[in-house]
């Protein structure tokens, strides 16, 4: 009896083994043959003809993807990447003649919106890539976004021009990845560089400084990015404060900084703290050396201007977008854009022009080096890593604050590097001017602050 | 430890603590009175500094003269939400109870939001955003108005409902609302003006939170929290329990982003308020 329960025991178990195997071995083809799919069809369906290493393949058009938070809380970022992406389109298309060494290709722009949430970003990418098939994407500017974003691009080896800014967006090991702006850290050490730059040219010496960033990531790379670089340069640290960027009464955080007593102040703001901030360091009356901002929120832009006021007067904030740049290119899209939208554009739109530019300029040069697949994600690698581009040879150096961008093998910009403006009262309005690395003309950076009160260990 | 740190943050955490008291009064007579679980009381904060926002840029004067308008008319825009959306599910199951007042709050947001869109919205010259310095103590002057403020309204409602008859009927309606109309209590109407006041109250607390402060659509979550933690730690005891745990919290909340770190500001309220319920269950000021 014992023995025939055992023997039926060992059969049933014999056969869920095998339905087992047969199930895993039938999702594991399924897997393969999907993912391959899945692979196979970028490479191929913007081509007007099949490709072979023989034939020059004919392509009218490639598709350019763009997901980015076009709502939620984030939209004020996404419509402003979109806007710049449709006029940069229309005018690599219209004016330039679409892509010349590809036959005049065109581009066409295909929109997703990243929504607020990883998984929305996620699914926002995968049916863009399943769906409409680009050649290349763009997105997500929130960098959590971005992630998820990236995650289903270079599955489906997509190239991917992240204008999330985050430092470790680039260190994961993905391999279609690229990302011409400056990121999160560089934005904090532009902001502590500017600071001991100025304070050198004026004879003044920069001892200590309270660094205070909101706590997001990309908050606390940039925070981070300032800290290191003060340090470096000898700076103390007296405070280094992190806060939700949601938070509703900041004044206790002044009141600590007040009683740090610090030469200079270093800020990461989102936008809604930044005029908390202001306010209450106005409120507080205190005078440092200096307050300088990083990140590109708040302070500087012409919303938080309106809603702070003179709280904000001679406030500094670091930009990967320069929208006073002299140079052809920047002068004339900056002008349409702002011909076109009624504002010039800034951090999220700036970020865009750019980044299209610089597709712009490696489709044309892929066409050259790999004029029988062009469009082969792999070839598109290649061919972004062997740009060196600069104002005299690039629209989209022209439009980048250091004009230079050289793609480094984990796809960040190896010349990256921020513009700085700062609040100044220009003919009695409080007007958002570039003082760094160099003013715009006729403009000076205020440095230090008109109301600075020394204290005995400056 | 500095001690002029520690009392300017005493200070700082008081003035703050009596605004917070004002806005969480509202919704401890709503939940008081009526019985029903106000999710969104921060949103009407949110909405009202919008309104108040607009009118104080409008006619540029100081967001706190804004109160004025807006007191009155989100009296009438809570009694208005009650006809239409509180009245329908009163004596509902608690579930949809949640369901609608949740609902309600993401309606108010996203209204916010496509309106204002994501950008905050402060007056850009507000009268009295400066500070009174007495070696090295400093006291923000909006905030010293906003909490005398707050303190004469607290003490107003609470006059309210302890020594007029209408007062009286809302301590009935509270304590037994199938007796009260027995007792010649019109308690629909009882209810109106409860929720009117109720919202009344956060249209106060916004035009004062304005005079320093900022709104943006996502300012409401903030405030329903602060406002829960404070009518459960004081146990619904009444105005007095009401002052008594936004005081506890506004000082913990600048004690704490001083002397921890702001990022466990909540953490700190929160682990105060388990603390008080893990002593009294039914909070500081429960009357049984």
């Amino acid at each position: 009896m014992r023995s025939n329960f055992k023997k039926a025991l060992s059969k049933a178990a014999s056969i869920t083994i095998v339905v087992i195997i047969i199930i895993a071995i039938a999702a594991g083809a399924g897997w393969w043959w999907a993912t391959t799919q899945q692979e196979a069809i970028p490479t191929t369906t913007s081509f007007s003809s099949t490709t072979t290493a023989a034939t020059k393949p004919k392509i009218s058009v490639i598709k350019i993807g763009l997901i980015e938070p076009l709502t939620g809380a984030h939209a004020v970022f996404g419509i402003e990447a979109k806007e710049a992406a449709e006029l940069a389109i229309n005018v690599i298309n219209n004016e330039l003649g679409g892509i010349k060494s590809l036959g005049g290709a065109k581009l066409q722009l295909v929109v997703q919106d990243a929504g607020s949430t990883p998984d929305n970003a996620r699914l926002a990418a995968e049916k863009l890539i399943t769906q409409s098939h680009p050649n290349i994407v763009i997105g997500a500017y929130i960098s959590r976004l971005t992630a998820a974003v990236a995650e289903v691009t270079n599955r489906s080896h997509t190239i991917l021009f992240m204008d999330g800014l985050v430092d470790d967006l680039t260190q994961h090991g993905w391999k279609y990845v690229f990302r011409v702006a400056p990121k999160a850290s560089a934005h904090g050490k532009s902001a502590v560089d500017f600071i001991l730059d100025m304070a050198k040219k004026k004879g003044l010496k920069v001892k200590t400084a309270v660094v205070l960033n909101e706590d997001s990531v990309f908050g606390t790379y940039t925070g981070n990015g300032a800290v290191l670089e003060l340090i470096k340069n000898g700076v103390k640290v007296l405070d280094h404060i992190t806060y939700p960027y949601d938070i509703t009464d900041v004044s206790s955080i002044i009141a600590r900084i007040k009683a740090d007593n610090p030469d200079v102040i270093i800020s990461v703001p989102y936008f809604h703290d930044a005029i908390l901030i202001a306010k209450a360091i106005k409120s507080e009356g205190l005078h440092p050396m200096f307050i300088a901002a990083a990140g590109g929120c708040g302070y500087t832009d012409p919303d938080s201007i309106k809603a702070a006021g003179d709280a904000v007067l001679y406030y500094t904030q670091t930009y990967s977008f320069n929208p006073y740049r002299h140079t052809e290119w920047a002068k004339k899209l900056v002008g349409m854009f702002k011909q076109k939208y009624g504002k010039i554009p800034t951090e999220a739109g700036g970020i865009i022009l750019y980044t299209m530019f610089t597709i712009y300029e490696g489709l044309e040069k892929a066409g050259q080096m790999y004029p029988s697949d062009p469009l082969n994600p792999d070839n598109l690698r290649k061919v972004f890593l062997s740009l060196d581009l600069t104002d005299s040879n690039s629209i989209a150096a022209q439009l980048y604050p250091t004009g230079h961008i050289k793609f480094l093998p984990n796809g960040d910009n190896e010349y990256a590097g921020t513009a700085i403006l700062q609040v100044q009262k220009i003919n009695g309005t409080l007007t958002p001017v570039l003082v760094w690395p160099e003013p715009q003309p006729g403009i000076q950076p205020i440095f230090p602050r008109p109301d600075w009160k020394p204290s005995s260990s400056s | 430890m500095d001690p002029i740190l520690v009392t300017n943050n005493l200070i700082d955490g008081v003035l703050m603590g009596m605004l917070y008291s004002l806005v969480a009064l509202g919704l401890a007579l709503i939940f008081g009175v009526m019985d029903i679980i106000n999710f969104p009381h921060g949103d009407y904060v949110m909405i009202a500094a919008y309104i108040s926002w607009l009118i104080a840029m409008a006619f540029w004067v100081d967001p706190s003269v804004t109160a004025l308008l807006t007191v009155p008319l989100f009296f009438l825009f809570g009694v208005a939400i009650y006809k239409s959306v509180i009245h329908p599910i009163l004596g509902a199951e608690p579930l949809i109870q949640i369901a609608v007042t949740v609902g309600l709050g993401y309606v108010l947001e996203n209204i916010a939001l496509a309106i204002w869109h994501a950008e905050p919205k402060s007056f850009p010259a507000p009268w009295f955003n400066f500070g009174l310095n007495f070696g090295g103590l400093s006291i923000s002057v909006a905030k010293l108005i906003a909490a005398t403020v707050s303190v004469i309204s607290l003490y107003l409602t609470h006059w309210l409902l302890t020594k007029t008859k209408f007062g009286l009927a809302m301590r009935a309606t509270s304590a037994n609302r199938l007796i009260a109309p027995l007792m010649g209590i019109d308690v629909e109407k009882v209810y109106s003006v409860t929720f009117g006041l109720g919202i009344a109250l956060t249209a106060l607390g916004a035009s004062l939170y304005m005079m320093w402060a900022q709104t943006n659509p996502y300012l409401g979550s903030s405030f329903s929290l602060l406002a829960w933690v404070i009518v459960a730690m004081g146990g619904l005891g009444g105005v007095v329990g009401v002052i008594y745990s936004g005081l506890i919290v506004g000082v913990l909340e600048a004690l704490g982003n001083t002397f921890i770190s702001p990022s466990a500001r909540l953490a700190v309220i929160y682990l105060a308020f388990f603390l008080v319920l893990w002593f009294r269950p039914r909070g500081l000021f429960a009357k049984r």
